[in-house]
Parts: structure tokens; C-alpha cells; sequence
């Protein structure tokens, strides 16, 4: 006999990284590396620490080896099942829900692959379990940033700005829209204001894309095939559809203009009997204020947890998120994996260098000649750094070559570049597998084969 | 409680205060006519008592009393009071300021500005407050917010209220957005207007990180000034309320350089102003049920031997056989026997004869009520008005005097009383909603508006856009559907006139955006389900015809031709397909449309060409047929003969 767990985990990672297309050339974005691990491994360490036993990764297909291949050697006991998808075609993550529909049976925890946080998930699915959510999401408060200072061309990035409107007593997630959906005015409804009579609208949040949603909702994926982003399209909608009212099943429903659409949200929302009936014989009610039955009365029930200022989270999705996260991963490292040791220096790691720091994390296999100098750096596996180079402030991902006399700072190196002896580079960023030539000097600069990223 | 307070006193040392008397509207007609809003009673006492008690007790010393009508009496009675030595004079100074020239309250507070009589901070009242604030902590807290942000005029007070709260006046719902400093960012009344979007200025949101959307408050009328307030009136004429200032101001931020805080009292403290005769009625049950405490009412017994809850003055006299529930009444009151008062209001020196009946109504003082009268819905009689033996008054103002123009012999009711009509002022606000906000303004009727309030947040719930997502083929037909059947079922009961429910259905019409034809088929069909509200089985078609003569007006509006008399049959054809009980008496009922004219014979004739012969409808319906051929046939061989 098999039981359906109560929730069903799945993470994102067939996500192109379209927002920094320069490291994510050559490699899957999920497994870009953080600190000692790839960035993968964060989120699903996350779900084994919260107790889940089975994961679904969805990958695309051409990566999945690679991804495979990586997770496995990781300490994660965590199942994961591989769900691919096909490289070519530009799926949304509703669409890719969709696909998921015959796999899903309980309700879901829907996690991105790039997250990182020091949030107990916990938190969140009690949310959901306490008020019998449709929809629950997580946000963070903008971390206080130091500015800091990008390696490649300087360039102004403007973040997206979401609207979120959370009603005070309850909590209640009643309204979502990214800011650049308006132009002077935004317009609430008057239903909305009567019936949520203390708002708060938050304009700095920051959407952790971890959502839990209970199984009806992706059941009306499959049926609403216009759908075809979670945040975009999906989460607006549900969100909207709180304010509206199920049909009641009146005695005129045979009437021509009066069919009912059968697949209205409200059909697939239905809630059990039992729980109506027990909610209404209690005397327990979520708000106050006017008359109303408790949630109004509402079969849909969209819910929010804004984590706390003092609590980490970060979604590392873009180039400064990425070196951000690089540069704070060692101080926030026992937070984020809930006190897991951190092994800097791999056994697998050959060095023969005295001037490692220890801020630094050496990758398994790596080569560290004599007369090397390394501080506050990621060197990844199979990296081999010859005499007299030095390598600061940076991050060397897998299978790097650094010849003689080389010096690094400020630096993310792609997998497979070689860089030749004499050089120096100061803020840039080397595309994978790209021949940096000796003696070159280069400063804030994107060092790439050009046409690479024209792909994108 | 503390007079004075070191840290608040300032340089000037004392708290002043400004109570503007008059409310330059008609809300209090006819009554007003006669007694200054200042001097009507509430709960057995002068308004202005309240508010000056209310002042007293906040701390404040020195009261500039702002009037500009009935000057003579309220001069009289500050006087009198203070020769009486009562509370408040022992502690506060009145001042009272006589401008007859002034026309609105921004006219009153460039006047002020002109005489140069305040100092620093004040207390701004406007007309007819009535509260236990302690205003202390509250221009502390102002007086903090001027010390940090230079342009700060004012700090608004609100207190929280529910939506459909009783103390809460529809007329005066606003929408107030305000940043984490509580300062205001965003404040409109929405009132009976039939938009169903607040628009918010996007800045708003992307100016602070959270925004603080409040639609849970009532207005308390109270606000504390800074010395600023008067010029910044002076300086835009245009100002002539409270609110187009605060929108001036949050309009005109950059330029004016000012801004507007708010403060939500809490615990036990209470506040409101009387606006309107509902929110007098409002404050009335709150007064009396001591919400204001200390400030309490003078009523000699509050008892509960008249059934539910009612206040009575000094020197009544009241025939054991009256039936009072829910009501105030004032001193030197007779009630005869066999009187019935409910939510009535009654004010002083007012004689009620035998068998009459008052309710949701308000009876002003001096005024007789001879036997057997009946004074309902939201009617308010005037002072020393008489009215003759077996008087039936509904919803309408009655004076004594005769009204000067546009007067009508039908509205002499007696020697002194006069039905009062009512003129516009503003020509310019949409007739529809002005006579809609004129009900409401009136008297809270009963436990419906609790329940039609609900109904309007349901209507209101349709297919709102909150994001561009495409939304599956909008239900608006079935939303006008319910509406309609909402709007008949309420005035079926409530006894509406049948021209304010069409203009309620048509305003649903636009609402929802639907045809004409699904106008007509819809509202018969509402109409013809009405009666399963009540009934079933063998009481349908008595119930339903009662229903279709009382909604025959309604009818008569919207079969108006031949496509409509075809919608009307579609509908009878389909509730008579899903239901035994209309199908059982089909028959009558189209006879009944025939009688009436509703429905020409030819359009039944037509519309029995295409019904389905073999349904049952067709089977019930085959009797009515014949008749009506073979009178047909009749009529046409007398014609030829």
C-alpha cells in the first residue's frame, strides 16, 4: 500500500540563467559553484533538512548527465528524480507544472533552483497547514548590501519591483503585481478594500519563487492551458480570484444563457465538506472587524510569509547575486546549511602552496603549485595553478588552467579557460573554455569568445 | 487627568481650540431653520455642551467658538452656561467669533487667519464633535512629527471602525494610504459613487517600501493644526472643506511644501461628529449606552421597562400602555397611551397623543402629535409643528412654517405642518447619486443595511482585473442575474418604490455591461423565481401573483415592444421548464401578462409557434392557447358581423 506524502517537492533547475549569460554559457546554471558546493545543492539540502525524502528536478535533457553527475557526488541523501525536458522549446514554470500534473499527487512545494537561505521551510509549510492555504509564497526583506564591485564592465542593474499586498490581521496574500505593469495609477478594486480593510503594500520585497500549492491548483493547469508562468500569470490570477464569490448552485442553473462553465476555478477549489462544517461550527475566525464567517468564507486562500530582517535569503540569479553570494557564502555558511561543517580544502586536493587563506575553498583535485598565493578565493575541481601566480578576491571554476606569473583579482574564471602565463587581469570575467593569451592585461572587462553569447 | 502638561505647553502655555458651528448644508432641514445645529439636542442635551465638555476634559483652555448664523442664541446660551457655572467653564475659556458673511469653513478659517487669535497649535473641531479623546498625547505626538518633518499641518483622527459599523456614515467611507510614519500619502472619500477601482498614484508605492492601505476608519472630525493650517487657507482660497485641503495639500506637496499626518486613537476612546441625521442617530445610541464615558448624557432613568433600550429625560410623563423600544426621548414629553415609539427621537417638549406610532423617524421639539398618527421611515418632523388627528407621514421632512416658493397646496398637511421639498443645491453631482446618498443620509432604517451592504460587496466581487492575466469568459450575466434578484427580493420586503429599483437594475445593467434582451429576459426571470424565497408547492402562483402586481410597474418598463415580449416568454418558457410549480400554473400566469397588457396576444401566439410541441410546457400551456384562438376568432367574427 502506498500512501501520497503530504507534500511533494520540486525544484526548477531548466532555467537558462538568461540574466547572466556570461557564466552561464558554458554550464547549467544550477550547477555554477557557491562556496564548496554547486548552487543546486543549496535548495535540495535545504528539503533533506526539512525532512522530505523524494525530490523532482526538472532539467533539460541535455544537461541532465551533467547534473546527474554532479548531485551524485555530493553527501545529499535526498531521492532525486530527474524530470527532463526538451532543450529546444521554451517552456514556462507553469508549463512545465503541467507536465509534472500525472507525477503530482499531493500538494506542492515548487522551489528554484538558485535559492538560498537560512530559512527554516518549516515556517512556511505550517503557514499553509494552519489556515488550509491554496497558495502560499515567501518573501525576504532586501538584504542590507554593501556595495560592491562586479567584476566585468560597469552596468546599472535596476531590480524588478513587485507589488505585494498582505492584509495585516490576516496575513493574506490579496494582491500581487510587478511594478512595471503600471504606468501612473495603479487601481485596487473597491471589493478588495471593503473586504480587506488594512492593507499593507510592500514595493521592495523580494520573491523567494518558492511557492506550496495545493493540488487543485496544478489539476487547473492542466485545464487552463493559457497559463504559462507561476509568477507572471498563474499567482495573479489565483490571488484575483479570491475576491470572487463560487456560484451558487441555484434552481435556474438549466436555463440557456445560465450554462455553467463546469471547469470554473471554484470547481477544481471545492473544499472537503467535513472541514466546511467543522470550520463553521467553530468558533474560531482569522479576523475582525465586520460579521463575516472566518476567510470569509472563501474556498481560495492565498497566504504570505515575509521572513524576518534578520534572516538571509538570496536568489542567485543574476552576475552581482552570484559574486554577492561568492564573497559572503564562508559567514552565512552555518546559517544557510543549519551548522554542517564546511570543508574548505577537499582531501582530493593537491597543494603544495603555504599561502592559502583561510577564507579560501579548494575544490577536489586541484593543483596548487609551489610559489602559489591564494586569498579569499574559490578555486573549483581539476583546477591547476602554476609557480608564482596569485589569486585573490576571485572565483576559478572547474578544469581552469592558470599558467606562470599570472595574477587574478576580483575575478570569476569560467570552466576550462586557460589562462596564459604574464597575465593579469583586475574585475573581469572569463568566458568558459576561453584562451586568455599571455601577457595580457585586462581591467573590468568580459574576456570571452564574442560569439558565444550571441546566442542569447 | 492633568491640565497641564510641561512638555506640551509650549511657549504660549495654553491649549486653544477652534469649533466651527455651522455645517453650511441642509442635512439638518427643517430643523434647522430653528435651532442651530450648536443647540439641537442630543440625548437631552445641547450638542455644543458635548463637544465643550469634551475640550474641558482634553486639556484645552481657551475655545474659539466659530459662528455664523443664529448668533443671538448660542450667544445666549454660552452665557447662561457660564453664569450656571457648569463643567466645562470652570476650565476652558469660549471665546465667541460672529462672521455672517462666511459661507464655508474655509471661509471660517481665513477669517481666523485674518484676526490673528490663535498662537500656536490647536485643536480644529468641526461641526457637531462629539468624543472622549485625550487630546494630550496627541499634540505631543503632533508637536514630535513637527519637530522632524518641518511641513507638518496636521494630524488627522481616526477611529477604526468596521465596514457596515453602525457608527460608521456611508457618507463618508475614505480610502486613506499613509507611510510607515503615518503620514498621509493617499486620501479620498469614495462615498455612493459607482466606481469600483481606487486608483492610487504609482509613486505612492515605489516612493516608501510599505504602504499602509487603510478602508477601517471613521472620521472623527477632530484634527490638531499647526499655525501653518490658516495661512495655507488664506493663501488657497479655493479650500472650502477639510478634505480639499488635505487634497490641495497631498496634491501640491512639492509647491505648498506641507503634509498631513494621522493618528488612530485606541482603547476606550471614542469620537464622531453628527454630519447627518444618521450619524446623529448613530451617536444618539452611542451617547446613551455611555460610550463616551465620562462624558455621559443627562437622562435621568435609562431603563429597560420599554422593552429594548430607551433613554428618557426629566418631567415625562409616559401612559404605561406605550410600547418604546430603541428610542430617546427628551424632557417635558407626554406620550399617550397605546403609543408605539421605535428608533423614534423625540426631543423636548413634545406631546404624543393616543394610538400614534413613531419610528426611524425624529420629532422635533414643541411639536404635537395628535391621535392616531404615524410618523415612519426616516421622517423628521420640525419644531412646533402640529400634526391633525390621524397623520400619515413617510419618509419626508415636515416644518411648521410655510415654505416660501415652490410651494404646493398637496403638501399642507395642517396649520402647522408643511411637507418640506427638497432642492438640490448642487445641480452638478449626478442625480442618481444624490438621491441615492439623500436616503442614506437619512436615518439608519433597520438591521438592512448591514445586509444590503454585503450584497453591494458581493455584486462588487465580478471579474475584477487586478493584472492583465486573460480570464476565462466573464459570468457577467449571472452576476446581473443575482443582482437583480437582490435588488427585487429587498424591495419586495423592504416595500421600495418600484422606480428606484429600476433605477438600482439599470444601474446593474451598465455595471455589467449587458444587452437589452438579457435585460428583459433576466429581470422576468427574477421575478418569477422571487416567490421560491417564501414559498413552494401549493402557495406558488398566490405568492408569484402578488409579486408580478407588485412589481407591475417594473414590467411595464421593460416589455415595451415586441422583441421584449418574445424575451419575456423565453423566460416564462424556460423557469417553467425547470420548475413543476410555475409549470403547473403557466396558464394563469401568461393570462395574467395578457390581462395586464403586458403581453400581446399575437407575440404569444408567435411565441407558441416555436415552442416545442412535445414538451410539458406545451402541454399546460395547449388550454390557454385555445382559449385565446377561440377568442380570437370571436372577437374577429363580431368584428365582421
Amino acid at each position: 500500500m502506498l500512501f501520497n506524502p503530504e507534500f511533494q517537492a520540486v525544484i526548477l533547475a531548466a532555467g537558462k540563467g538568461s540574466r547572466m549569460p556570461e557564466l552561464t554559457a558554458g554550464k547549467p546554471k544550477c550547477l555554477l559553484p557557491v562556496g564548496s558546493k554547486p548552487l543546486i545543492w543549496y535548495p535540495l539540502l535545504k528539503l533533506q533538512q526539512s525532512r522530505f525524502t523524494d525530490v523532482i528536478v526538472v532539467v533539460f535533457e541535455n544537461q541532465r548527465a551533467e547534473i546527474q553527475t554532479a548531485i551524485d557526488k555530493t553527501d545529499l541523501k535526498i531521492k532525486v528524480e530527474y524530470f527532463p525536458l526538451p532543450s529546444n522549446e521554451d517552456l514556462g514554470t507553469a508549463d512545465t507544472l503541467r507536465l509534472l500534473e500525472e507525477k503530482l499527487k499531493s500538494d506542492v512545494i515548487v522551489m528554484s533552483c538558485d535559492l538560498i537561505t537560512d530559512i527554516n521551510l518549516n515556517n512556511i509549510l505550517d503557514l499553509f497547514r494552519k489556515h488550509n492555504a491554496s497558495l502560499c509564497t515567501l518573501f525576504f526583506n532586501p538584504q542590507a548590501q554593501e556595495p560592491i564591485v562586479v567584476p566585468g564592465p560597469k552596468s546599472k542593474h535596476k531590480p524588478e519591483r513587485d507589488l505585494v499586498g498582505i492584509d495585516k490581521q490576516t496575513n493574506r496574500l490579496v494582491f500581487l503585481a510587478s511594478a512595471s505593469d503600471f504606468e501612473f495609477d495603479v487601481s485596487l478594486p473597491k471589493a478588495l478594500l471593503r473586504k480587506h480593510t488594512s492593507l499593507n503594500v510592500y514595493s521592495n520585497l523580494i520573491d523567494s519563487h518558492l511557492y506550496i500549492v495545493k493540488n487543485w491548483i496544478i489539476k487547473y493547469l492542466k485545464y487552463d492551458q493559457n497559463i504559462s508562468t507561476l509568477k507572471g500569470e498563474l499567482l495573479p490570477y489565483i490571488i484575483k480570484k479570491q475576491l470572487a464569490k463560487p456560484q451558487k448552485n441555484t434552481v435556474t442553473n438549466t436555463s440557456i444563457i445560465n450554462i455553467q462553465d463546469s471547469n470554473d476555478i471554484f470547481q477544481f477549489a471545492k473544499e472537503v465538506d467535513l472541514d466546511i462544517l467543522i470550520r463553521e461550527s467553530s468558533t474560531y475566525t482569522d479576523h475582525f472587524g465586520d460579521l463575516k464567517a472566518s476567510y470569509h468564507s472563501d474556498p481560495i486562500r492565498c497566504y504570505s510569509y515575509i521572513a524576518d530582517t534578520k534572516n538571509f535569503g538570496i536568489r542567485v540569479n543574476t552576475l552581482p547575486a552570484y559574486w554577492y553570494i561568492n564573497g559572503k557564502i564562508t559567514d552565512i555558511w552555518c546559517d544557510v546549511t543549519n551548522e554542517k561543517e564546511l570543508v574548505k580544502i577537499d582531501s582530493k586536493a593537491e597543494i603544495k602552496s603555504n599561502q592559502v587563506d583561510d577564507k579560501c575553498i579548494i575544490w577536489e583535485s586541484c593543483k596548487l603549485n609551489e610559489k602559489t598565493s591564494f586569498k579569499n578565493s574559490i578555486i573549483g575541481s581539476n583546477t591547476v595553478v602554476n609557480s608564482f601566480s596569485r589569486v585573490f578576491n576571485s572565483v576559478v571554476m572547474n578544469g581552469v588552467t592558470i599558467k606562470e606569473r599570472v595574477a587574478l583579482e576580483n575575478c570569476i574564471v569560467c570552466d576550462g579557460a586557460v589562462i596564459e602565463s604574464g597575465s593579469q587581469l583586475k574585475g573581469c570575467l572569463v568566458g568558459s573554455n576561453h584562451t586568455v593569451p599571455e601577457q595580457s592585461q585586462h581591467c573590468n572587462e568580459v574576456l570571452t569568445k564574442s560569439d558565444q553569447l550571441m546566442e542569447f | 487627568m492633568s491640565k497641564k502638561d510641561s512638555d506640551i505647553g509650549q511657549k504660549s502655555d495654553i491649549i486653544q481650540a477652534v469649533i466651527i458651528a455651522d455645517s453650511f448644508g441642509n442635512e439638518f432641514l427643517p430643523l434647522s431653520n430653528d435651532v442651530p445645529l450648536m443647540l439641537l439636542h442630543l440625548v437631552n442635551k445641547p450638542l455644543i455642551e458635548y463637544t465643550l465638555e469634551f475640550l474641558s476634559f482634553g486639556g484645552v483652555e481657551e475655545v474659539f467658538l466659530f459662528c455664523c448664523s443664529h448668533v443671538d442664541a448660542i450667544k445666549e446660551y454660552i452665557k447662561n452656561s457660564q453664569n450656571e457655572n457648569v463643567i466645562w467653564s470652570q476650565t476652558t475659556k469660549v471665546n465667541i467669533i460672529i462672521s455672517e458673511s462666511c459661507r464655508s469653513f474655509g471661509d471660517c478659517l481665513r477669517d481666523l487667519d485674518a484676526k490673528g487669535l490663535l498662537r500656536g497649535n490647536f485643536v480644529l473641531c468641526e461641526p457637531g464633535v462629539v468624543s472622549n479623546i485625550k487630546l494630550l498625547p496627541i499634540i505631543k505626538k503632533h508637536i514630535e512629527s513637527s519637530a522632524k518633518d518641518k511641513g507638518t499641518a496636521m494630524t488627522l483622527i481616526y477611529q477604526e471602525a468596521g465596514v457596515g459599523q453602525y457608527g460608521r456614515c456611508p457618507r463618508e467611507e475614505i480610502v486613506l494610504a499613509s507611510n510607515s510614519d503615518n503620514r498621509v500619502l493617499f486620501h479620498k472619500k469614495i462615498n455612493y459613487n459607482n466606481e469600483r477601482k481606487i486608483n492610487f498614484p504609482l509613486e505612492v508605492f515605489l516612493e516608501n517600501n510599505c504602504v499602509s492601505i487603510q478602508h477601517n476608519l471613521k472620521d472623527t472630525h477632530i484634527a490638531i493644526c499647526s499655525p501653518s493650517v490658516l495661512p495655507l487657507f488664506s493663501d488657497n482660497f479655493d479650500f472650502q472643506t477639510r478634505d480639499d485641503f488635505i487634497k490641495g495639500l497631498l496634491m501640491n506637496e512639492e509647491i505648498l511644501g506641507s503634509t498631513v499626518y494621522w493618528h488612530l486613537i485606541k482603547g476606550n476612546q471614542h469620537g464622531g461628529a453628527i454630519t447627518n441625521w444618521r450619524m446623529y442617530q448613530a451617536l444618539s445610541q452611542e451617547l446613551a449606552n455611555h460610550w463616551f464615558y465620562p462624558i455621559i448624557p443627562d437622562v435621568k432613568k435609562y431603563s429597560e421597562c420599554f422593552g429594548r433600550g430607551a433613554a428618557v429625560g426629566h418631567n415625562c410623563s409616559i401612559s404605561e400602555s406605550s410600547n418604546i423600544s430603541k428610542s430617546i426621548i427628551g424632557n417635558n414629553v407626554t406620550i399617550g397611551r397605546n403609543v408605539t415609539l421605535e428608533n423614534a427621537y423625540i426631543m423636548s417638549d413634545v406631546k404624543i397623543c393616543n394610538d400614534c406610532i413613531v419610528s426611524n423617524s425624529i420629532v422635533g421639539p414643541k411639536s404635537i402629535l395628535r391621535n392616531g398618527c404615524k410618523v415612519t421611515f426616516g421622517s423628521v418632523v420640525g419644531a412646533n409643528v402640529e400634526l391633525n388627528k390621524e397623520s400619515f407621514i413617510e419618509n419626508s421632512l415636515v416644518q411648521s412654517k410655510r415654505p416660501e416658493d415652490d410651494y404646493d397646496d398637496v403638501d399642507k398637511l395642517g396649520e402647522r405642518a408643511y411637507r418640506l421639498k427638497l432642492v438640490d443645491d448642487d445641480e452638478e453631482e449626478d442625480i442618481v447619486g444624490n438621491k441615492l446618498a439623500r436616503r442614506f443620509s437619512r436615518l439608519h432604517l433597520d438591521e438592512d443595511y448591514a445586509k444590503s451592504d454585503d450584497d453591494s460587496l458581493e455584486s462588487s466581487d465580478s471579474e475584477d482585473g487586478l493584472s492583465h492575466v486573460h480570464s476565462p469568459v466573464p459570468d457577467d450575466t449571472n452576476m446581473f442575474f443575482s443582482e437583480v434578484i437582490d435588488s427585487l427580493t429587498r424591495g419586495f420586503e423592504d416595500k421600495l418604490q418600484c422606480d428606484n429599483l429600476i433605477l438600482e437594475i439599470n444601474s446593474s445593467r451598465y455595471a455589467y455591461n449587458v444587452t437589452l434582451k438579457e435585460v428583459n429576459y433576466n429581470v422576468i426571470k427574477a421575478i418569477l423565481n422571487l416567490p421560491f424565497q417564501h414559498s413552494s408547492g401549493q402557495q406558488y402562483l398566490p405568492a408569484l401573483l402578488r409579486t408580478l402586481e407588485y412589481f407591475s410597474p417594473i414590467l411595464k418598463n421593460y416589455i415595451r415592444n415586441n422583441d421584449a415580449m418574445e424575451d419575456c416568454l423565453q423566460a416564462i418558457e424556460d423557469v417553467a421548464a425547470s420548475n413543476n410549480e410555475l409549470c403547473e400554473c403557466i396558464a394563469k400566469v401568461l393570462n395574467w401578462f395578457y390581462d395586464r397588457d403586458h403581453i400581446t396576444e399575437e407575440a404569444i401566439l408567435l411565441w407558441y409557434d416555436k415552442l416545442d410541441k412535445i414538451s410539458r410546457v406545451n402541454a399546460r400551456v395547449v388550454p390557454f392557447i385555445k382559449w385565446l384562438q377561440e377568442a380570437e376568432e370571436a372577437s374577429s367574427s363580431e368584428e365582421s358581423e
